[in-house]
């Protein structure tokens, strides 16, 4: 039997042991009208060929990015990550720990989400960042959750230019609270600042994101005054990446910052796992959700870590508990340690001026398309959105019979951009991969096809 | 860099090392071959955001997994969303939130074990609903006179685990549940001790309205030093239509190809709890570990699950107090307080004496009804040699305990660094100031 190491003889020798006559009689406590005398119903068992035969199949009706040029992102990037990320987190003293509930044997554990804390504190300008969330998306609705109890009021601004993904969970997170929920509208593919101005008043927080979904520059300075003027405290959702280039988040008068780290080494797996981070001041490190792990001495003054400020979490403070976090994205997070220790800074900054030069040629040989043109004036990083002369879905269809997908249908997140895509570069792409793009775009649309 | 993180990596105990039989936790054996299958190109390769058509192995194979939990468990549909079970958790909470408001019914109150986990009033919290307590009875089982006098119409729902924290099933748990039911309240399943049930009985059949599952404790994916982890939420039919969106389904009418679909129109979704489908190469883990064990096989994972966890309570008992009798379930929970006041010795000195022994401690101090708590669930997987190591160190440290309590105390001393100052590490508080040097 699978798994399972005890013999015939063993499970004998353990009942005598314990007293009882079968394993039967240990489940006397489970009702009988409740014991499931039938089998249950599933498939297996399967050998381990077997096994693998059905799942490589399974996986032979998925289309992955090999063989195609994709275009995808939108919060989840393809990224070429170093081997040796994945023979690290492959490393069975990482990924059979659990929780490091017993520090003294867990310091590989607890040193290395000290290592990713630094880093995203690094990244971001904020002293204190936790052991990771779920995703960008909860550690944004999160951070709202923290924001409205840090200012005690009940509004937070949201603004349009989010990632959708981050602002559905939002709305989730904060549904059963008397939190009300403002979307800020669009000004030219970035956050409206007039809108912002008149939303500021008795509202706990605002919420951008930066680069946008859009892939473009929101004005960050100007919000960082705006907000700093008011009594709100601004939360930045930024991509990790791109801070190797940008402003921190620290810089523009952020107080939390959050964000997606899948980008850091992590593959894209049908979106998940995905990796959560947060940072915020020192005066909020207190209301920070979920595990921080602290530097700490031992008896002999040896310098090791510990889970620290656990009074904060569910396990102690129960009900009255900063968050219901419990498990996070451990091993993510570890990855992302490796994949940026690494790169280092100057790798980390190299990638991301790839990916600005990338995503600036990118959207120049496709504005040079007939019909087609940026459809924001905004600087961008990494993606930026362009506006066809013909709707997005039969390009996109038209596109993936010669092996190109372009990108991502805006329609499917924004009103009135039926004919917009939003175009992701990554590192992977050569220059012949985005001429390829161009070029085959030009060919569809001479094509004439819909307008 | 590799070597940096190799060293790191030694000072790491896991369950490929020694047993880790940390209660309520389900550290089991994680089987190499699903790592393996999880890193296939074509599934941890595949963009959210392919055309369905391009994702139908992947789609499929969540559609099918969500049926195989849903029969494992007796509910009738379940969503593989949420990323963790506290997350699951949340999910349940905000469906009977929904429940209730879709019948025009303001309810308050989630009714929640003193034996409970601290994810399930940390839950309701951000639910919105207040937590009320109910006590266990002396047998450490829920108080049904208890429980009838708390619950009213004000009550939302009853949280529930079972087997419970204790490591023992609710005998009555039918009578439980009917009067939740009898008040208009939603009975939730805590699915973190499932592992004692797989193929035994099905939480489905007791009556329970809605459960999450812990893919990284029962379906054997690796925890991975704290996630991450997969928390489905199964329900039954009538709250089908609560479950986050989008949800994989199947269209049999439709042609091969494009059968499987995520589902977005769901009106009555209580939303998304995850930026995109969930922790997708974790479930890939759970769906390749179901497949490998099959009907039987998980009912033989159930059986030693339990045969190790008494035979482990048995050798045991005589050296330390055992505050609950009778055969347990997946785990059972010893407690140190004899060593504590004739001796000195805490669960939390034995738990740091066990380290030196090569093996990992149990859960200390949880269930909190229970003082000086040690909780210990070996699972299916750790050989008789094993749990004989295991309890050879116990014992000895009982010996220890009442001999030279000091070599407890002062425990541990092999591992990488001695007891750490917990409390330190609070007052002067150090959390991001690794400054990038590795020189060792």
């Amino acid at each position: 039997m699978p798994y399972v190491p005890n013999t015939e003889r063993d499970r004998e020798e353990m009942l005598a042991a314990i007293g009882a006559s079968s394993i039967d009689e240990l489940f006397a406590d489970v009702p009988a009208d409740l014991r499931a005398d039938e089998r249950i119903d599933i498939p297996g068992p399967l050998a381990e060929l077997e096994l693998v035969r059905h799942m490589r199949k399974l996986a032979a009706m998925n289309r992955t990015g090999e063989g195609v040029v994709s275009f995808l992102g939108g919060g989840v990037y393809d990224c070429v990550t170093p081997a040796a990320v994945g023979h690290v987190t492959g490393m069975p003293q990482f990924f059979t720990a659990y929780t490091p509930y017993q520090a003294e044997a867990s310091q590989g554990t607890l040193q290395s989400i000290y290592e990713f804390q630094s880093l995203v504190a690094r990244l971001t300008g904020l002293p204190a960042a936790n052991a990771s969330m779920y995703d960008g998306a909860s550690a944004a609705a999160e951070a709202c959750l923290m924001a409205a109890g840090i200012k005690r009021k009940k509004k937070i601004l949201v603004s349009a230019t989010t990632n959708p993904a981050l602002r559905a969970v939002t709305k989730t997170y904060l549904g059963s609270s008397e939190i009300e929920i403002v979307e800020l509208p669009t000004d030219g593919g970035a956050t409206d600042l007039e809108a912002l101005r008149e939303g500021l008043p008795g509202a706990a927080a605002v919420v951008v994101q930066h680069p946008n979904f859009f892939g473009l520059l929101e004005p960050v300075d100007e919000i960082g005054r705006l907000v700093g003027e008011s009594e709100a405290l601004l939360i930045a959702s930024v991509d990790p990446v791109s801070l190797a280039v940008l402003k921190s988040p620290a810089e523009y008068g952020a107080e939390i910052a959050v964000g997606e780290g899948q980008c850091l080494g992590s593959p894209v797996a049908f979106g998940g796992p995905l990796l959560g981070f947060m940072a915020t001041t020192e005066r909020h490190l207190r209301r920070l959700p979920g595990r921080i792990i602290g530097g700490a001495d031992d008896c002999d003054g040896r310098r090791g870590y510990v889970m620290t400020l656990q009074t904060r979490e569910q396990h102690i403070r129960r009900e009255k508990a900063t968050s219901n976090i419990c498990t996070n994205e451990g091993l993510v997070a570890l990855g992302a340690t490796v994949y940026l220790s690494l790169l280092g800074k100057d790798g980390l900054r190299e990638l991301a001026m790839q990916l600005g030069s990338k995503a600036r040629y990118a959207a120049d040989a496709l504005a040079g398309v007939p019909g087609v043109s940026l459809r924001f004036a905004r600087p961008f990083f990494r993606e930026f959105v362009v506006e066809l002369p013909a709707d997005a879905s039969w390009v996109k269809c038209e596109l993936s019979k010669i092996g190109i997908w372009p990108g991502l249908k805006c329609s499917c997140y924004y009103d009135g951009m039926d004919n917009c895509l939003l175009v992701t570069v990554s590192e992977r792409h050569t220059r012949d991969d985005i001429d390829s793009l161009a070029s085959g775009l030009e060919a569809i649309l001479s094509t004439g096809g819909q307008s | 860099m590799v070597r940096h993180f190799a060293r790191l990596a030694e000072k790491n105990h896991h369950v490929d090392r020694a047993i880790y039989p940390l209660g309520s936790c389900t550290m089991k054996y994680n089987p190499r071959v699903n790592e393996d299958v999880a890193a296939l190109e074509g599934l941890a390769g595949v963009h959210p955001e392919v055309e369905g058509e391009y994702a139908q192995g992947a789609i499929a194979m969540m559609y099918h997994l969500g049926r195989f939990l849903a029969e494992i468990s007796g509910m009738d549909a379940v969503s593989l969303q949420p990323p963790a079970g506290a997350s699951g958790e949340l999910v349940g909470m905000l469906m009977v939130r929904a429940y209730h408001a879709d019948r025009g019914d303001q309810r308050k109150t989630v009714i929640v074990p003193d034996s409970a986990h601290g994810t399930n009033p940390a839950s309701v919290a951000l639910a919105g609903y207040c937590t009320m307590e109910v006590a266990s009875g002396p047998d450490g089982r829920i108080d049904v006179d208890e429980l009838r006098r708390e619950v009213d119409g004000d009550t939302a729902a009853v949280m529930i685990t079972n087997p419970n924290t204790l490591g023992v099933f609710e005998t009555r748990i039918q009578e439980i549940i009917d009067v939740v039911h009898e008040a208009g309240a939603l009975a939730y399943l805590d699915g973190a001790n499932l592992n004692a049930s797989l193929g035994i009985a099905r939480s489905g059949d007791a009556g329970f309205d809605i459960m999450h599952f812990n893919l990284h404790k029962t379906f054997s994916a690796p925890h991975g030093g704290g996630g991450p982890g997969s928390g489905p939420v199964g329900v039954k039919a009538h709250l089908t239509k609560y479950l986050p969106y989008p949800l994989a389904s199947r269209d049999e009418a439709k042609a091969e190809g494009y059968e499987y679909f995520m589902d977005y129109d769901r009106p009555k979704s209580i939303g998304k709890v995850h930026a995109v489908y969930g922790n997708f190469l974790v479930m890939a883990k759970a769906y390749a570990y179901i497949l490998t064990l099959g009907p039987e096989g998980l009912r033989r994972v159930a059986e030693n699950a339990v045969l190790n966890a008494n035979y482990l309570q048995a050798l045991l008992e005589p050296h330390y107090e055992l505050p609950y009798k009778g055969y347990c379930q997946h785990e059972f929970v010893l407690s140190a307080t004899r060593q504590k006041e004739e001796h000195g010795v805490r669960a939390l000195d034995i738990a740091k004496r066990l380290l030196d022994y090569g093996v990992h401690a149990p859960t200390i101090y949880f269930p909190l009804i229970v003082k000086e708590a040690l909780m210990i669930e070996p699972t299916e997987t750790e050989s008789r040699e094993s749990l004989d190591r295991f309890a050879e160190a116990m014992i000895a440290i009982a010996r220890e305990s009442e001999e030279t309590p000091e070599l407890v105390t002062g425990a541990p001393t092999s591992t990488p660094v001695g007891r750490m100052d917990e409390a330190c590490a609070a007052r002067e508080l150090d959390v991001c100031s690794w400054d990038g040097d590795r020189e060792e």
